[in-house]
This record gives structure tokens, sequence and C-alpha cells, in this order.
């Protein structure tokens, strides 16, 4: 799909596979907000996501955000291809896993800036946290750049809770389950937030919102 | 006096190392003691242990709060029944705002005291004017927990949560330091104003100027351990003279 010089395409998936394909024309903006996590009405997830965006014209955006919250035997796949053909545009990329029980998690990663593409932005990041000794996560960024006036950073880690701060809140008189909810739910709201600001008013936003306001503590 | 902590023959250590060699301590309503002593004596150990720190094993000795066998407690229960640590390193908690994170805290204290929680008006209420008595901006209600807070107003902070729970017992482990003299006073007097004459507190500090502000009943020295010397306040100035090499 192409996205034509100065559209904008947005779009929220939730539990839903990914493939897509775009190819961005100058001055087009992206932005790609994939959200998978098990609601109530749904079972095991096994989802794969495939995201290749390629930035054909100056002054692009691209941004994609993703969360994957797993537990049980849930298994979801990220995979993020952006390249950047020519100069002059800015692209970033988050991807954050919570895994739990015997869930299995992976992402690849894929930046690329063509030798000519001079002046790009580009971050790519992704955390990860493991609830559980059976969670697996495999994480592959792959980086390409080959133009040498570029910004482009990239990091990815993967970890447990952080214990002191879930001392810092038992201290507090916080209940330690309540207190790793908290924690999760911090680590996950940006990429709600995300979701949340594309808008419209679709049954999978509401899902997004209504775990964001849980988060939040703002349902009385 | 009341006895509100008894501490018998404490003995703790971390990785296999003794740190607390039988510490004893009773603390009465309304005192305020202040533990002072070398690097490495074991002050901050002893808080640790009195919160519940998971990385320290009790080896021997008992300690009651009220009465109760507070080393059977969890560490969430000992707040709730009134145990309150003023961090000396403040934990940063990204992502979790102060007014959520207070309200939690609060409602489960709360609900251990068999009270109803505070509702949404009454505890934002009780924030605004919990946070005046440290002079706390207003804006920090929607911020994250310690994140970004200077070193300044990461101790306000923990004296404006020991203000919002009004705990029986405070423990101030190095509240004074990285604070400049005008924080110090105001962390002080915030601390002051929260003292009751059925509450304590116990003052862990290096050095003489936080006395200054919060005036000790006892001055206890803690080395190597144990504790080798009572007295009162004017211990701490014989000390800041002296230092503990002729203890």
């Amino acid at each position: 799909m192409r996205i034509c010089k100065g559209d904008s395409f947005e779009r929220v998936y939730l539990n839903e596979p990914v493939n897509l394909q775009l190819e961005q024309e100058a001055g087009s903006r992206v932005k790609i907000v994939v959200v998978d996590f098990e609601t109530s009405n749904c079972r095991a997830l096994e989802i794969a996501n495939r995201i290749t965006i390629e930035q054909q014209g100056e002054g692009c955006v691209t941004e994609i955000y993703a969360l994957a919250w797993l537990q049980g035997t849930d298994r979801v796949t990220t995979e993020t291809k952006v390249t950047h053909a020519v100069g002059g545009g800015r692209s970033e990329q988050l991807v954050k896993y919570v895994l739990d029980g015997q869930s299995k998690g992976r992402f690849v990663g894929e930046l690329k800036i063509a030798p000519d593409a001079q002046e790009v932005e580009a971050h790519q990041t992704n955390r990860n946290i493991l609830l559980s000794e059976e969670a697996e996560m495999r994480t592959q960024p792959q980086l390409e750049i080959y133009a040498d006036d570029v910004k482009a950073t990239h990091g990815a880690s993967t970890g447990q809770l952080d214990e002191s701060a879930l001392f810092y809140m038992q201290q507090r008189g916080i209940d330690p389950g309540c207190a790793r909810q908290l924690l999760i739910g911090a680590f996950m709201k940006e990429i709600l937030e995300e979701a949340c600001a594309v808008g419209g008013e679709t049954a999978a936003l509401q899902d997004v919102r209504d775990l964001l306001n849980a988060i939040d503590g703002v349902v009385e | 006096m009341t006895k509100l902590l008894e501490i018998k023959d404490l003995r703790a250590s971390i990785g296999g190392k003794e740190i607390l060699k039988g510490v004893n301590l009773v603390i009465g309503e309304g005192e305020v003691h202040a533990i002072m002593g070398p690097n490495g004596a074991g002050k901050s150990t002893l808080s640790a242990v009195l919160t519940g720190h998971p990385a320290y094993e009790v080896t021997s000795g008992e300690v009651y709060l009220r009465g109760e066998n507070l080393l059977e407690m969890a560490p969430e229960v000992r707040a709730r029944a009134g145990v309150f640590l003023s961090f000396q390193y403040p934990v940063e908690i990204p992502g979790v705002s102060m007014t959520n994170f207070m309200r939690t805290a609060l409602n489960e204290k709360r609900a251990y005291e068999g009270k109803e929680p505070l509702s949404a008006k009454k505890f934002l209420q009780l924030m605004r004017e919990k946070k005046a008595l440290l002079e706390l901006p207003d804006k920090l209600n929607n911020r994250s927990v310690n994140e970004g807070f200077s070193g300044g107003e990461k101790k306000k902070n923990e004296i404006f949560q020991m203000a919002m729970l009004e705990p029986c017992l405070a423990i101030l482990d190095e509240t004074d330091s990285g604070l400049d003299i005008d924080a110090l006073r105001i962390v002080a007097e915030g601390v002051n104003r929260l003292k009751r004459p059925d509450n304590a507190a116990i003052v862990i500090t290096h050095y003489q100027r936080l006395l200054d502000y919060i005036v000790p009943d006892y001055v206890h020295v803690l080395a190597d351990g144990r504790i080798v010397k009572t007295g009162g306040k004017e211990l701490a100035l014989e000390l800041e003279e002296k230092g503990y090499e002729n203890l």
C-alpha cells in the first residue's frame, strides 16, 4: 500500500495479526500501534505481526508502537522492517513485552538507512519484562546504517520487575500483588496512551481504554 | 512509659555476614531516639530489618511493636501496623503517579484499620493539606513517584508520605543527607509537626546538624552491630566534637 504525498495513516490493531507493507511518499506520516493481550473474551494468543515500511520520499515520519502482554501459552511475534531509502525522515519504534506463565515472545527489528539517506533520525527500542521462570523472549535488533550524517539509537533489554520499587511500595503498605500490577501497568502505559491518542471508536480501542483506566485507577 | 517498640538481642546477617550482633532497644511512646555511629556499623541494616527487607536474615532475637511480634509480619503488614521508613535513597517508580501510589497505600492502611476507603475528594484534600506542610508543589500529584525529583524533593516526598500515612513509628534513615539548609529545616519542621504523644521516631544520622532541628530524647551509638553507648542529646554534641574512636 502506498501512503501518498503528505497523507497520514494511523491505526490501532488489537489482537489481530498485522501484515502491513507500506511505501511512504514525501511528507507522509504513518503511526501504527499494535496491542496484544488476553481480553475477557479471547483464548490463548497465537499471533504473528509483520510490518514493513519504506520511506521513499523526503520528510516522512514513521512511528511503530507494539505492546504484548502474554500469559499461559501465548505466542506473539513482532517483526518490523523500517527502511529509510531517502534522507530527511524520522522513525520511531518502541516494542514492549510483558511475559508470564510459559509464554513466548519474539521481536525482530530491522532498521536500514540507505547510503544517500542523510539527516535521518531513527530510534528503535525494545524492552521486555519476564515475570516467570518459564517465560521466554527472543529479541533480534538488526541495524544497517550506510549513511554517515544520521542520528540513530537502539536499545534492547530484558529483565524483571524492579525489586527495590516493589519493596518501596510494600513498605508503604501496598500488597505485593498490587505493587506488581502497578509496575506492570506503568510499563505498559506509554504504548496504551499512544493507542488512545490515535482515537476512533472501535471495540478494540475501548478494550485498550479500559485497561488504561484500570492502570490509572480512575475507575470509581 | 508505654512501650511502643522493644528490640531484644537482635541479630541479623546479609549474605552470611553478620551485621547486627545483638541489638537491644526500647522505645516509648512520644520519644525521639537518634542512632548515630560510624559507616558500616549497621544503622541502615537495623532499619531494613525492622521493615522486613527480604535481603536480610534475622538469625535470632525478638522485636515487638505494641506487644505484637513484628518479625512475623510481612513487610506490608508492618507498614499498615504503623512502621514507616523514610528511605535513605527513595526509589523512582516511572509511570506510577504519586496520586495512584499514595491512594493505594492509604486505602490499604485504612482497610487494615477497618476503615472505609477515602473518597476521591477527601483524598485530594488531604494530599493538598499535607503537601503544604512540606512546601511541595501542587503538580506533584501527576508526577511519577520520585521520578526526576531533586535530592531535596525526594526527601521532602518521604516526609510527605509519612504525613499522609501517620505512622506510629517513623524511621528516618539519613533523611538529612543531601539536603541544603532550607530543605533540612522544612523536612525537620515537617517531622516535628507530626510528633504526637502516642508515636515515636528513630532518627538515623551521621551528623549532629539534623539533631539541632529534631531534638532527640535519647542518642544511641551503634558500633559493630551493637549499641555501645546511650545518652541524652548532649551525647550527639560530644560525638561531633570527639568522633567515634574514643568510645
